[in-house]
């Protein structure tokens, strides 16, 4: 199987088409104002969809066989609440004229006409992005009945789809938010295509030599061993047990990338780095976090207004260190050198240091391949986003130039123990 | 029309994301986020009261083949179709007038060159000047990031920094 950025890029269209049109039918159906939130093409590894799903909240879903031009799952997942909410107010809405009791709010479960409910609400979402896919694609995709499912766990939604990647796998998966404006009620949507499927597709939609699949799943392999590197970097250097929360390897849209930093003021170390890859690195942490990492890293009190140059040089040495640690796991494998530049320190609006970045690559390229991940502690304050964005075309390069048996091999070099750190 | 869990009475501002454009008038709030490097044009007519705001990303659309079908990613492109919309809405085009923000330089990278936020600024100035807009308020450059919302019935455009409310200036 290969891929390139032109099928890629009709995947992604593909998926905001689809969310535009299942935020319509539900804007419709509940008269609120809805919004397409961050639609994404993620790689990740079934553990890694797992653990990202499993976040303690009791979850109801709908999901649906597709056969024919696309064949896989379709899933649409909302929180408990939120569906029961959703029900409450179309049922509210058929009215007094309808013969049901419309006072769900203190229903604990889902009986009968609720589930029925919400099962037609998850259709009618399934069904619009569906049909955006197939416009997009131009093509004619099957849909089986819906199925109502229930849980906490990721499990009875996807345990029994053979689509759905096991612990290891690397699979392609389409996710999209939705929203009502103005307030929380939203759900996720996913689509678990079939490998030979996706495969067909990819080969009809690919313009270009493109890369194999394979080497992405290499190359992917490497950047998960890259941030469990920057994990351990910073627990070395400030003492803080953390750990890697989510990893994922994103194809967005430049647009996309600021809108998911978080709306507020971040601190942040930024880099260019240069040579097969070249692209650029950022590490954002919350106010909170970077306080915390100033106060391990920094013996004496610090008496100045913000983090002062005492802060700003611990936090800059510590992103130092953490994207040495980061890029030369990425220059083993891939048998190069990348250097990095000085560490550019960042106190502002969190979209706003993303945004010179897609600025930058936007001169060539609309797409990119993000490789994000959460780094977090057990109960301390320590929330560390990593944002890796190579160059397109390199990106491109390289992976080709990359022998996938290399990858067991080549050592992540351990820089930071060479650090004093006394 | 029903909501959950709002207030009723308070709009909610339309949100301009990166390479957007949006066009309205009267008391409609329009909002860009987190700028950097990008720049945010509002151009509005205080007659009529139409205005609209660009949230741009690049400065050259001329030159750039993709800029039919995303008019709002490039400075030039994105202020003749803010103009064209607002005109088809019954602005007035010689009574029109603009205001920016944004543009900081975040970084000094090598990549970067002369700044990717001063060559937005200068584009935008450069295709006001041509189309004869007067430029009635800026607030660029500089290397810090700006939150800004726009009304097109005062023409108003409020910049916030993040510092706050020492950070908010009024253009």
């Amino acid at each position: 199987m290969k891929l390139d950025v032109n099928a890629l890029g009709t995947f992604y269209r593909m998926a905001r088409e689809g969310a535009g049109i299942a935020a319509g039918r539900l804007t419709h159906m509940l008269d609120v104002e809805t919004k397409v939130g961050v639609t994404k093409l993620n790689f990740m590894r079934g553990e890694e969809i797992r653990r990202e799903f499993e976040d303690s909240t009791d979850k109801v879903g709908v999901r649906v066989k597709l056969t024919g031009g696309i064949e896989g799952y379709s899933v649409v997942v909302f929180e408990r609440e939120n569906a029961l909410r959703i029900v409450e107010t179309l049922l509210a809405e058929a009215g007094p004229d309808a013969d049901v009791d419309t006072d769900v709010s203190d229903l604990d479960g889902f009986d009968e006409m609720t589930e029925s409910a919400a099962t037609e609400v998850g259709h009618i979402m399934n069904s619009g992005f569906i049909d955006g896919w197939a416009d997009v694609l131009e093509t004619v995709i099957d849909v089986s009945t819906p199925e109502f499912v229930e849980g906490k766990t990721a499990e009875p939604f996807f345990g029994d789809i053979d689509e759905a990647p096991v612990e290891d796998d690397l699979a392609l998966l389409f996710q999209s938010r939705i929203e009502t404006v103005g307030t929380e009620v939203g759900f996720n949507h996913y689509l678990f295509p079939k490998r030979e499927s996706m495969s067909k597709l990819l080969e009809r939609l690919r313009t270009s030599e493109g890369i194999e699949y394979d080497k992405l799943d290499g190359f992917d392999r490497m950047a998960e061993r890259g941030a469990e590197e920057v994990a351990k970097t910073a627990t070395t250097l400030t003492g803080i047990d953390t750990s890697v929360d989510i990893r994922r390897l994103n194809f967005v849209s430049l647009e996309a990338i600021p809108e998911q930093v978080a709306d507020e003021k971040l601190v942040g170390v930024a880099f260019e780095f240069d040579g097969m890859p070249s692209g650029y690195l950022l590490f954002l942490f919350d106010e909170e976090s970077a306080h915390e990492i100033v106060d391990a890293m920094v013996p004496m009190e610090i008496d100045e207004e913000g983090f002062g140059e005492m802060g700003t040089s611990a936090i800059k040495e510590l992103g130092n260190i953490m994207a040495s640690g980061f890029l030369d796991g990425w220059a083993n494998v891939l048998d190069t050198t990348i250097d990095h530049s000085t560490p550019e320190f960042i106190h502002d609006i969190g979209a706003a240091a993303v945004d010179p970045v897609i600025i930058q690559l936007g001169e060539n390229q609309d797409y990119a391949f993000v490789f994000d991940t959460v780094v977090v502690a057990d109960g301390r304050e320590f929330d560390c986003e990593v944002y890796a964005i190579p160059d397109e075309s390199d990106l491109e390069r390289a992976l080709n130039n990359l022998d996938v048996d290399r990858i067991e091999e080549a050592p992540t070099t351990a820089e930071f123990q060479e650090v004093d750190n006394t | 029309m029903k909501t959950y869990g709002t207030e009723p009475g308070a709009p909610t501002p339309v949100q301009v994301g990166i390479s957007e454009l949006v066009v309205s008038d009267g008391d409609d709030t329009l909002k860009s986020y987190g700028l950097g490097s990008c720049l945010a044009i509002a151009l509005y007519d205080p007659n009529s009261e139409i205005g609209g705001l660009a949230h741009v990303m690049l400065p050259d659309g001329d030159a750039a083949d993709n800029s039919d079908r995303k008019p709002g990613k490039y400075a030039d492109t994105a202020i003749r179709a803010l103009l064209r919309r607002m005109v088809e809405q019954g602005a007035n085009y010689t009574a029109v007038e603009a205001k920016i923000a944004g543009g900081s330089d975040m970084f000094e990278f090598e990549s970067f060159g002369d700044g990717v936020g001063q060559r937005n600024i200068a584009a935008a100035k450069t295709e006001l000047e041509k189309l004869g807009v007067p430029l009635e308020g800026e607030d660029v450059g500089g290397e810090h990031g700006r939150t800004v919302e726009f009304t097109p019935g005062t023409g108003t455009l409020t910049v916030k920094t993040a510092d706050g409310d020492n950070g908010v200036t009024e253009l």
